[in-house]
C-alpha cells in the first residue's frame, strides 16, 4: 500500500497537497510532485530508441514517471526522468563487464556467423538530476530556456547535514519512484530510483542507480539533494554524490561473502563499498533569477 | 475426494502444503516427468503460458481467462518460480494438477527452474521463510531436472522457454540431450533455455555479458524449414503487450506475468490453439489489489538518508 500524508500535519507545516488527485504538495514556495505510471510499450520503446540512437533499452523503462521539484517564484525547476538518464548512459558509453560464465563461453566453438554486441548492458549512469529554469513565471515568456545560466552549482565544503535530517520530524510527503530497471537476463540487476520526503522543515531526495553484475561487481551512484527551507524565500540546495564500486573478487579476499544473494539491499552494503568518487556542490536559489 | 484432489484445493486458496506432502507429491511427479521426452509431443487443442514467477493470483486470473485444468488443456513454458511472493504455491498447484492430470498439462523447464538462479532471485528464501527448512527447495528443485526442454505440437509448433542455439539444427539433436541435471553454464540444454531472439542481428550474436546467445531471423527460418514447423512459440523476455510477433509471424514470445513484480503496469497474454491449430491471444490483467489476501498496511514513514 502506498504511503500517505496526514493532513493536520500538512496543515500545521503551511502546505497544501496538490490538486486533481495528483501526487505531491506546495510548501514555502515549492511545488513537488511525482508521477509513477506503466513501463513504456513497444511503440514508445521503439521512438526512445530512435531518439536515444540505440537498439538497446533497459527491459523495463519507466518512461513516464518523474519526480519534480519547482521553485514557483524564480521559476527553478529540479527533475528526475529515464530520458535523461539515458541520455548519460549513451555518453559514458562504459565497455561490457564479462560475467563469470563468459570464460566458459570462449571456448565454445563459434557459430559461422557471429556478431558480438558490446553497449553497455549495465545501463550505467553518471545523471545526477535535470534542472531548468521556466522563464514564463518572472519573464512572461513561455520559452524554457534549458540549462540555463541562472542555475550554477558551486563546489563547495559543507555537507548534507544527516543527523538533522534523522531527526524524526512529520514526513509531509513522500514516495519513491522507479525510473528504470533491468535484471542483466538474471545477472544482477541494475536500478535507477529516486526517493522523496518533504519535511516541515525542507525537502530531501536520494537518487540512486544500483548495480550488481552476479560474481563480478557492484556499483552504487547516489547523489543527495537537500533544500531547507529557510527566510524571505532564499534558499540554499546542497548536492552530494557519492559514487561506490567493488569487485566480487575483492570483497571476498576482505572475507565477505562471495555469493550474490548476500547483496540485495544496496542501503545495507553501501557501507563495505569503497568510495570512487565524492562531490558536494552548493546552489543559491533567491532573488537573483530574475532577468 | 482423493488426497491430491484436495491438496489442488488447498493449494488453489494459495495455502501451501506440509513437507512431507511435497515430498510425496515431487515423488510422483517425478515417476511422470521421466517418461517424457526432451521434445514432448503435445496435442490440440492447447494454451499455451509463458513467465508465471510467482504471482500466484495473477495466474487464477490466467485460469480465470484461459479456463481450468482440466477442462482446458495447457503447456506452461517454464519460470514458474522467482521475483513473486508465492513462488511455492505457484509451482507446488501446478505439480499437483501435472500429478492428477498427466495428458493435460505439461510442463517445460525455465531457466529459473535451477538450484542457482532461485538461490539469488527469491524462490530460496521463500522456501526457507515458509517452511523453516530447505528441504522443500530441495524436493523442488530436483523435479526441476526432471522438466522437459521443449515440447512440439501437433509436429508443427515448436515451443521452448528461451529460444535456439548454434549447435542444434534438428528436433532429433534437443532428443539426445541427457536433461537430468542442474542447468549447465554453455551448451545446447543452457542455450534453449536462455537464447533470445534479436532484430539486428541476422545469423548469431553474442551477448556483451560474454555469455548467451541472441538469434536473428535466418537462424530462425532455417530451423523452421529443417524440422517443417510453422513458428516457434517462446517465453522468458517480458513484452509489455503479452505477446509479440517477430521474424514475420516465425517465432512468438508469449509473456504470463501481468503487471510484473507487481510494479510494470504490463497486460500479459495466453495463447489459445485450437484442435486445428487456429490461433487466439488471450489478454489479461493482474489481479485486483483486494483479491490479494495479503493485509493492506500503511507503511511506516521512511526516514533513508
Amino acid at each position: 500500500m502506498e504511503w500517505e500524508s496526514d493532513d493536520k500535519e500538512l496543515k500545521a507545516a503551511g502546505a497544501e497537497p496538490l490538486p486533481d488527485s495528483r501526487r505531491g504538495l506546495r510548501i514555502h514556495g515549492w511545488e513537488i510532485e511525482s508521477r509513477k505510471l506503466s513501463i513504456l510499450n513497444s511503440v514508445h520503446l521503439q521512438r526512445w530508441e530512435k531518439e536515444l540512437q540505440t537498439s538497446h533499452l533497459p527491459e523495463m523503462v519507466f518512461g513516464d514517471n518523474c519526480l519534480v521539484l519547482k521553485h514557483v517564484n524564480s521559476g527553478a525547476k529540479f527533475f528526475f526522468n529515464a530520458f535523461d538518464a539515458l541520455v548519460g548512459w549513451k555518453h559514458e558509453a562504459l565497455p561490457p563487464v564479462e560475467v563469470p560464465a563468459a570464460a566458459k563461453w570462449k571456448f565454445r566453438s563459434k557459430p559461422l556467423q557471429q556478431v558480438v554486441l558490446d553497449y553497455d548492458y549495465t545501463f550505467t549512469t553518471p545523471y545526477c538530476g535535470s534542472e531548468t529554469v521556466e522563464r514564463n513565471v518572472e519573464c512572461g515568456s513561455a520559452i524554457t530556456d534549458e540549462g540555463s545560466s541562472c542555475i550554477r552549482w558551486e563546489d563547495c565544503k559543507e555537507k548534507i547535514d544527516l543527523v538533522a535530517l534523522a531527526s524524526k520530524e512529520p514526513i509531509l510527503f513522500y514516495d519513491e519512484i522507479i525510473l528504470y530497471e533491468d535484471e542483466l537476463a538474471d545477472n544482477g540487476i541494475s536500478l535507477l530510483t529516486v526517493k522523496v520526503r518533504v519535511m516541515p522543515s525542507g525537502w530531501f531526495l536520494l537518487l540512486r542507480f544500483w548495480l550488481r553484475v552476479d560474481g563480478v561487481l557492484m556499483r552504487l551512484r547516489d547523489t543527495r539533494l537537500h533544500c531547507l527551507f529557510g527566510e524571505h524565500n532564499k534558499y540554499i540546495i546542497l548536492r552530494e554524490s557519492c559514487w561506490r564500486e567493488t569487485t566480487f573478487q575483492a570483497l571476498s579476499s576482505k572475507g565477505y561473502p562471495s555469493d550474490s544473494a548476500a547483496y540485495s539491499d544496496p542501503s545495507i552494503i553501501a557501507e563495505i563499498l569503497p568510495i570512487v568518487m565524492q562531490k558536494t556542490q552548493k546552489l543559491n536559489i533567491g532573488v537573483s533569477c530574475k532577468q | 475426494m482423493s488426497d491430491l484432489d484436495r491438496q489442488i484445493e488447498q493449494l488453489k486458496r494459495c495455502e501451501p502444503l506440509k513437507e512431507s506432502e511435497v515430498k510425496a507429491l515431487c515423488l510422483k511427479a517425478m515417476e511422470i516427468l521421466v517418461e517424457e521426452s526432451n521434445v514432448q509431443r503435445v496435442d490440440a487443442p492447447v494454451t499455451i503460458c509463458g513467465d508465471i514467477h510467482g504471482q500466484f493470483y495473477d495466474m487464477k486470473e490466467l485460469f480465470k481467462v484461459g479456463g481450468d485444468c482440466p477442462k482446458t488443456n495447457y503447456l506452461f513454458l517454464g519460470d514458474f518460480v522467482d521475483r513473486g511472493f508465492y513462488s511455492v504455491e505457484t509451482f507446488l498447484l501446478l505439480l499437483a494438477l501435472k500429478v492428477r492430470y498427466p495428458d493435460r498439462i505439461t510442463l517445460i523447464r525455465g531457466n529459473h527452474e535451477s538450484r542457482q538462479i532461485t538461490q539469488v532471485y527469491g524462490f530460496y528464501d521463500e522456501c526457507l521463510r515458509k517452511y523453516g527448512s530447505v528441504n522443500v527447495w530441495r524436493y523442488c528443485t530436483d523435479i526441476f531436472d526432471y522438466l522437459s526442454l521443449s515440447a512440439l505440437i501437433e509436429n508443427k509448433i515448436f515451443s521452448v522457454h528461451g529460444g535456439l542455439s548454434p549447435t542444434i539444427s534438428t528436433l532429433d539433436q534437443i532428443r539426445t540431450i541427457d536433461r537430468k541435471q542442474e542447468v549447465p553454464h554453455e551448451g545446447a540444454m543452457c542455450d534453449l533455455l536462455w537464447s533470445d531472439p534479436e532484430d539486428i542481428v541476422d545469423g548469431w550474436g553474442l551477448s556483451p555479458r560474454g555469455a548467451g546467445y541472441l538469434f536473428g531471423g535466418s537462424v530462425v527460418t532455417s530451423f523452421n524449414h529443417t524440422n517443417n514447423i510453422d513458428y516457434i512459440c517462446r517465453a522468458h523476455q517480458l513484452v509489455m503487450e503479452g505477446y509479440k510477433w517477430m521474424f514475420n509471424n516465425q517465432i512468438v514470445t508469449v509473456w504470463s506475468a501481468p503487471n510484473y513484480c507487481y510494479r510494470c503496469g504490463n497486460v500479459a497474454a495466453i495463447l489459445e490453439l485450437d484442435e486445428n491449430l487456429n490461433k487466439q491471444f488471450r489478454v489479461f490483467e493482474a489481479a485486483p489489489q483486494e483479491s490479494r489476501g495479503a493485509p493492506a498496511k500503511k507503511p511506516p514513514p521512511d526516514y533513508f538518508l
